[in-house]
């Protein structure tokens, strides 16, 4: 009820203003001040800006006929690709995430860090080798790659929960690591959000 | 008194000669001293030298480069065929039952093996006696030798090149233990009989050469000494001088005093010359063993021994690669001796006598295959070490290279090379190309290909060739378009404009099909690469904002703000744009592209490590959207020649480009695992007779083909949500509507007004059509 009043709401003042035809295109213009003049001494425009010109969304309903089949998702021609359904993590893998965790734990960072360079380029999508190999660097001292690293992961751990409240987490340790306090307050925020 | 005389007469007469003698032995006693001492400071030199030298640092080692260690592990994509081409390159042997090290046995889809082991800088790995299983999806299991199942396993690298000396001597070395206990036999059977016995010098052998020259009538035989021959090699020029002559033989006696036959012997068995391969000098039974037999001296046969032993008397007389017939002689003779002395049996000699040579093929060998490889690591080597240091202390640098990918990729560019020359005729001669793959996930460089001879150590067009990059800017363009507020929805106009550049030229782009399409949607525009539309786009957002993006896509190369630009009249190498390429299929995560994976000492403690890192260049949201576009490229874009070739389900992501005139062909594209960029032109720069599309793709394509990649999974960030939208208007839309497809837009900037195809009219309820507009 909330939305549709603020709908009709919005809709009353569109209608105050009346049938403009320059109003909200989608895209954000507000640069295109700023970009217009050309950087000193290399464009001079010969013709009113040849930028894009906004289509003027009118009022006129835009009327399309309906498909006799829908198109299937599978033969749209270009999909949202999804990734399939995680596998079950590759018995090498694991093997070579086990001695990378035996590593950092006696110590030797240097040879956690190789197991976990071969894991990532035998499961390069498995957030988990991300996870370590941040952690190892944090505890290696370099903040700003185990932070690089960790936001690799959240990037492949895309739509699983567990491993990016993990990756957020292992986020603001290490920027709390490399003192930057109000960093890991927003990571660890983006943590609780999993 | 007779008798006194006598005596006096006598002693007069010793007197005489006793005072001649006293007259003489007086200098006489002087010079030798002299001459004694003059010897002894000459002996105590010499001998100084010759432990000097022998005690010390004895050769200038090249730095060693192996490709990547194949990785095995159940569940693996990797063929049977494949592992077949990995062992070939290690120089396996196929036999029917496998013992040693370095030899397999294949039973239809599975292969016995034995490994070699290898001292990795994170570990050994041990040498294993395991077999595979191949099965459709790759490999199945892999069994150790009591059956038990390995999870994880690693090949020995193959040796790809080396980093030569002055000298350019390159050589392997071993100990006498790494060698087969039938080479020092065969050696001092053919060359020194009484090695054993004599002391540096061999007087019997001098005697019996003199008898044999005699006999002959001309020289066939010298007496020298395998001693003599070490302290001619090892610590004499070349010159033939008497004084070189007379200081061999002290030198030998003096080795020989100090050292043992063994140890004197295994520096003999890495001093001697064995051939020669271009400006590369074979030196040594280790590199000997590689060169000829493309597998380490422990693994050879006595036939193959019996060769390297006989081709120490003269390597080129005797190269078995070019006089078969000369080697094939010389090899039945070390195996007669050998027989003849007792060395080997009845049965071994016929054995070995009826073998062939067994020398591989110098094309097939892995070392100085891969030349534009090399030259980069070479590059980023030089970065770091001293020249030196590459060349005499023996470093070991493990690479990327994936020598499989390699020879992909070589043979997709030469059979799509020779397919447009019979296909373009005389207008297509004189093509050069270049190739650079990664993989899109680590940065890692897999392969690069410097020109259509790929084993020609020249001009490295992948790293050196700076050419026109055409349309391949574009993505680049669009997202930065995308970043400053446009979706994949923004309607652009294509329509001619001109523009009046600062030196009063006019600059008016024109489209590839010479037309304007009007008002096309953005995804559109750069999935058919209209220059009109993109040129006003990059205007619009301005230059110095593209030129940004570029270099934090990657270009490090300063870019000039010119509006060409925007079409990509910047010339840039294949590997800089593979950089940029990299950034786009990592989403927006900008890697380095690393070569060098770490680099150990002799010893194999590590020096340097290139480890892996990257840094968030771009949203990966908006990385999502250029993928799509990029996406649509290959599904109905300039690129669709792919899926003509390539499975549906690739998902493949890329760009084509063609440069002003048509004189560079380009295409860079990736899928789930390899990135790859390549391209086609002329050295000379002239017209080409077809576009990216008809060129570079074509390469590209056949390699994709040859490399059964994995498919491009883009998964869709939180950020981004897919809507349908209307092609024509870019208004929202629905699946039921004509003409409209699914767009990603980042939430909150899809279209908000719909086009109607009564998907709206569901219920009589006019506030639910009404609310429907807007969910």
């Amino acid at each position: 009820m909330k939305k549709l009043a603020a709908v009709l709401g919005a809709m009353m003042l569109a209608g105050c203003v009346g049938p403009n035809p320059y109003v909200t295109p989608v895209e954000d213009r507000s640069n295109r001040q700023v970009t217009t003049p050309p950087p000193p001494g290399s464009v001079e425009s010969v013709e009113p800006s040849p930028g894009v010109s906004v289509q003027p969304i009118e009022d006129v309903p835009v009327f399309r006929p309906q498909r006799e089949t829908l198109p299937e998702s599978g033969s749209i021609n270009v999909a949202p690709t999804e990734m399939p359904a995680s596998e079950p993590r590759n018995a090498a893998v694991v093997a070579l995430l086990d001695t990378a965790n035996r590593n950092t734990q006696g110590g030797d960072l240097r040879a956690a860090q190789n197991s976990l360079e071969r894991a990532l380029r035998i499961a390069p999508r498995d957030p988990q080798v991300y996870y370590q190999l941040a952690d190892v660097q944090r505890r290696l001292g370099q903040f700003m790659q185990a932070e690089q690293v960790a936001l690799k992961g959240v990037n492949v751990a895309n739509g699983q929960p567990t491993e990016l409240r993990r990756l957020w987490s292992l986020i603001a340790l290490i920027r709390s690591d490399a003192g930057n306090g109000a960093g890991a307050r927003a990571a660890q925020q983006e943590a609780s959000r999993y | 008194m007779s008798k006194k005389r006598n005596n006096r007469k006598n002693s007069r007469s010793r007197k005489t000669s006793r005072s001649w003698f006293r007259a003489l032995l007086g200098p006489l006693l002087k010079l030798s001293l002299v001459l004694a001492v003059i010897a002894a400071v000459g002996l105590i030199y010499l001998d100084a030298q010759v432990r000097e030298k022998f005690e010390g640092k004895r050769w200038a080692l090249p730095a060693k480069v192996y490709a990547r260690p194949l990785e095995l592990y159940p569940g693996q994509q990797l063929s049977a065929e494949d592992f077949r081409l990995e062992l070939k390159g290690l120089g396996y042997r196929s036999v029917s039952s496998v013992s040693r090290p370095g030899s397999a046995h294949w039973n239809g889809g599975r292969v016995q093996l034995v490994t070699r082991g290898f001292p990795f800088p994170d570990g050994a790995e041990p040498s294993r006696n395991m077999t595979l299983e191949f099965g459709g999806q790759g490999l199945q299991r892999i069994l150790d030798d009591r059956g038990r199942s390995l999870s994880l396993v690693r090949m020995e690298p193959v040796l790809i090149g080396g980093i030569y000396p002055q000298d350019n001597e390159d050589r392997d070395l071993i100990r006498l233990e790494d060698a087969p206990a039938m080479l020092p036999t065969a050696l001092v059977a053919v060359e020194d009989r009484d090695y054993y016995s004599h002391h540096g010098i061999s007087l019997k052998g001098i005697a019996r050469a003199m008898m044999v020259n005699i006999r002959a009538g001309r020289f066939v035989q010298g007496g020298s000494t395998l001693t003599q021959q070490l302290i001619k090699n090892f610590y004499l020029t070349d010159e033939r001088t008497l004084a070189r002559k007379l200081l061999e033989m002290p030198m030998a006696v003096l080795l020989d005093l100090h050292y043992s036959k063994d140890e004197i012997l295994e520096a003999y068995l890495n001093e001697v010359y064995l051939g020669q391969s271009g400006a590369r000098a074979i030196h040594g039974f280790g590199m000997g063993s590689q060169y000829y037999f493309g597998r380490p001296v422990g693994e050879l046969s006595l036939s193959q021994v019996a060769l390297l032993a006989g081709l120490v008397k003269g390597p080129s007389y005797y190269d078995p690669r070019r006089h078969p017939e000369r080697a094939l002689n010389r090899r039945n003779l070390v195996l007669r001796l050998l027989h003849e002395q007792d060395k080997i049996s009845d049965a071994e000699y016929e054995e070995a006598v009826a073998e062939p040579l067994g020398v591989v093929e110098q094309r097939s060998l892995q070392k100085g295959a891969y030349p534009a490889y090399l030259d980069l690591v070479r590059r980023q080597l030089r970065e770091e070490y001293r020249e030196e240091d590459l060349s005499s202390e023996g470093l070991r640098v493990f690479t990327a290279l994936d020598p499989q990918v390699q020879s992909r990729a070589e043979r997709a560019q030469s059979t799509t090379l020779e397919q447009l020359e019979k296909r373009y005729g005389q207008s297509a001669k004189g093509l050069e190309a270049s190739m650079v793959v990664t993989d899109p996930q680590t940065g890692e460089i897999l392969a690069v290909i410097g020109g259509r001879d790929s084993r020609y150590e020249g001009f490295n067009r992948a790293l050196d060739a700076l050419r026109p990059i055409g349309s391949l800017v574009k993505p680049a363009i669009y997202l930065t378009a995308l970043e400053r507020g446009y979706t994949l929805a923004t309607p652009l106009e294509d329509e001619a404009f001109k523009l009046k550049l600062p030196n009063g030229d006019v600059w008016s782009p024109d489209n590839f099909d010479n037309k304007s399409h009007g008002r096309v949607p953005l995804h559109y525009s750069l999935s058919h690469s209209y220059n009109q539309s993109t040129a006003r786009l990059g205007l619009d957002i301005g230059v110095d904002k593209v030129i940004d993006m570029l270099e934090r896509l990657g270009v490090e190369r300063e870019l000039k703000p010119y509006p060409s630009l925007l079409l990509g009249a910047q010339a840039l190498s294949p590997l800089e744009v593979a950089g940029v390429y990299q950034t786009l299929a990592a989403n927006g995560f900008r890697m380095p592209l690393r070569a060098i994976r770490s680099v150990t000492d002799a010893q194999g403690q590590e020096l340097s490590r290139y480890p892996f890192a990257l840094r968030q260049e771009v949203d990966p949201a908006l990385v999502h959207l250029i993928q799509y576009a990029m996406q649509e490229v290959a599904r109905e874009g300039t690129a669709r020649y792919v899926y003509s070739q390539l499975p549906p389900n690739l998902n493949i992501a890329g760009k084509t480009g063609t440069s002003n005139d048509q004189r560079d062909s380009w295409f860079a594209g990736f899928t789930g695992n390899r990135l790859a960029v390549v391209w086609v032109g002329r050295d000379d720069n002239a017209k080409l007779p077809f576009t990216g599309s008809g060129g570079a793709l074509r390469i590209w394509t056949d390699y994709m083909r040859r490399e059964h990649p994995e498919p491009f999974y883009a998964t869709r960030p939180e950020k981004v949500e897919y809507v349908w939208v209307d092609d024509a208007t870019g208004l929202l839309s629905d699946q039921r509507c004509e003409g409209s497809r699914q767009l990603p837009f980042i939430r909150g900037t899809e279209p908000k007004d719909s086009v109607d195809c009564g998907q709206l009219r569901r219920s009589g309820n006019p506030l639910d059509w009404f609310r429907s507009w807007f969910q």
